[in-house]
């Protein structure tokens, strides 16, 4: 178990602040944050590129804060995988057990070993110059994962590598967090968040802002910036009504969103996925609790199909898939229904 | 060239220009040196005698000095320290001093009343007209070149790499060797060769701590204020000749070998 106590860092105008987290063996993390945020900070604190100004950081019941990098056993892979070009990949995977300690055999058995984890034992022999973003990531992997690390640290594992080839990674990653690795992984991207961890945290100007399960961070998020990262974009600063003992929001623009919790503050924000938001020509039959007609603005082209821009007196980004994009197709400047379950509104108090 | 009209004629003529500036004087030394002329002095032993002491007095200067200034070069291309832009600055210093001045300094250093002339005096070395006093004086004049040189390559060097093979357990001395080394090496030995090249034709700081023995310049110099131009001139071909093939036997050796990835380079992999 990795734990880190009220850590701080001051780095030049930067400061990681007072960070606690615990995460237990066999975890996927991912910290999710923007640039700047401090979270490749916080992994080379972790890793021991830098010492922490206080705090302390326990490894598997052992006080770590002090040790050397090269005591640490932490594995670390960069954002740019950091491969040395001045060697082959099979000099680069045998970088770590290639000190002369270890006998040439057992170094040449065990890199052939590691690469074929990877499935690169066909660039063995190869310069690392040449090589594709996919196979140096795995060429990175297997550097680090030969010398069985404690904990693996992933820095933006995604952020340089082609869209096709991120499913393949994320099997890859995956399938390490299976056999027991704990990883911690950081990105900006909350649909990693979404696809690997079983525990999330945001981080913001050096400070975990919330930290949870995936579902509670991204269903709850604690305020309006985590939202954000959560893939929310449907913000509404409403004030929170009781009629006849059933809840509803009024936004400034007087929409009224029917709600489906007990209680609920005076006056906030209504956050709204836009993948909750269904669309159709006619009125739906069904109650759905919301139904809004309204006028198409703008059809982007998304990774999940299209997002539809609806201005229906406010403005709702709606997710569609290609699929039901296709059956029914929308035209821009045309009306249009959206509508969607009570349930989908996510109400955070303050609004900050 | 036709496209871009007059602009591109004005930068071909002003080039040539300064380009004919560098040529003429040396390529009229050539010409004006007789092939019989050029033989005999090549075979005067006090020439090769001078040439040679040039030669491998500049390369050992430059090598024993690398020895500190290539991990002195790490160190500015990677920490931050106090006083650190004043460092640099003494760092170039002996490119802005007056090279005759830099060997008046020096000699205070190593004659027999200075710090390092008494050190060698009390195990009876004398620095002064010695190859050992010729070599401090062609360092001195020339380390900035390998330095600079050192530094920017090491700057070059993507500090991720480091921080890498510092997490795969490698320690500071086998990071240096294995990474920082090989991917600076094609700035190093540009800034060795630059240094080499530099001490081998220094005069004013060597001709005051070294009249004798003579290396080429001095002997250049000796023959043109005794004998004049015309007998100056042949040792100077030969000189001029042997350098080149010098600089470009070093300059191939530095072409071979790992090709080394710059920052930019790196990114774009």
């Amino acid at each position: 178990m990795l734990i880190l106590k009220n850590i701080s860092k001051k780095l030049g105008q930067f400061r990681l602040n007072d960070i606690n987290l615990e995460i237990s063996e066999g975890t996927y993390y991912v910290l999710l944050g923007r640039s700047g945020s401090g979270k490749t900070q916080l992994l080379e604190l972790i890793a021991g590129l830098n010492q922490s100004d206080s705090g302390e950081l326990w490894l598997d019941n052992e006080n770590i804060t002090h040790k050397k990098i090269q005591q640490r056993n932490i594995g670390l892979v960069f954002q740019d995988y950091a491969i040395f070009p001045n060697m082959t990949v099979f000099e680069n995977i045998a970088y770590s057990i290639n000190s002369g300690k270890i006998d040439k055999n057992l170094v040449k058995e065990r890199v052939t070993k590691a690469a074929s984890d990877f499935n690169i034992s066909h660039l063995l022999g190869r310069d690392t110059k040449h090589l594709s973003g996919g196979e140096l990531q795995r060429v990175a992997l297997a550097r680090t994962l030969i010398k069985s690390p404690r904990l693996l640290l992933l820095d933006e594992p995604m952020a340089s590598i082609d869209a096709s080839l991120k499913d393949d990674i994320k099997r890859l990653l995956r399938r390490l967090n299976k056999q027991g690795l704990t990883i911690i992984h950081v990105t900006h991207d909350y649909r990693e968040a979404v696809s690997l961890a079983s525990r999330v945290g945001v981080i913001h100007n050096g400070r975990i802002i919330q930290e949870g399960n995936p579902e509670e961070v991204f269903r709850k998020p604690v305020n309006k910036f985590v939202a954000r990262y959560s893939g929310i974009r449907n913000f509404f600063r409403v004030g929170f009504k009781n009629e006849n003992g059933k809840w509803c929001a009024v936004s400034n623009e007087k929409i009224i969103f029917k709600l489906s919790e007990s209680s609920y503050p005076e006056e906030g924000l209504l956050l709204l996925r836009s993948d909750d938001i269904k669309i159709s020509h006619e009125m739906p039959s069904f109650n759905t609790g919301n139904c809004y007609k309204g006028i198409v603005k703008e059809i982007l082209p998304s990774e999940y199909g299209v997002e539809i821009t609806v201005d229906a007196g406010e403005i709702f980004y709606v997710d569609v898939s290609a699929d039901t994009f296709k059956q029914q197709p929308v035209v821009e400047s045309s009306e249009i229904w959206i509508s969607f379950p009570a349930e989908a509104g996510i109400a955070l108090q303050g609004g900050n | 060239m036709n496209r871009n009209g007059p602009f591109n004629w004005i930068l071909l003529v002003l080039s040539s220009l300064v380009l004919l500036f560098l040529v003429a004087p040396l390529l009229g030394m050539f010409l004006k040196t007789g092939v019989g002329e050029f033989f005999e002095t090549a075979k005067d032993k006090d020439v090769q005698a001078s040439i040679w002491l040039t030669v491998w007095v500049a390369f050992s200067a430059t090598f024993f000095f690398a020895i500190g200034a290539v991990p002195f070069a790490w160190l500015l291309a990677r920490k931050s320290f106090p006083l650190k832009s004043v460092v640099q600055g003494i760092i170039d210093l002996p490119v802005v001093l007056p090279h005759t001045a830099a060997g008046i300094a020096l000699l205070g250093f190593i004659s027999r009343d200075g710090l390092l002339g008494k050190a060698a005096a009390s195990v009876g070395f004398n620095l002064v007209n010695n190859p050992a006093g010729i070599a401090l004086a062609m360092a001195f004049v020339s380390l900035p070149f390998l330095i600079n040189s050192a530094r920017d390559g090491f700057t070059a060097v993507p500090e991720r790499l480091e921080k890498a093979a510092l997490n795969l357990g490698a320690g500071r001395s086998r990071v240096f060797f294995t990474i920082s080394l090989p991917l600076a090496w094609r700035s190093i030995i540009s800034g060795f060769v630059m240094m080499f090249a530099r001490g081998m034709s220094e005069f004013g700081a060597v001709v005051i701590i070294a009249y004798h023995p003579m290396i080429a310049p001095v002997l250049i110099y000796d023959r043109f204020s005794s004998f004049g131009l015309k007998y100056a001139r042949p040792a100077a071909v030969l000189f001029i000749i042997v350098a080149l093939v010098v600089f470009t036997i070093l300059r191939l050796l530095s072409e071979t070998g790992k090709p080394v990835v710059t920052k930019d380079e790196y990114a774009d992999s």
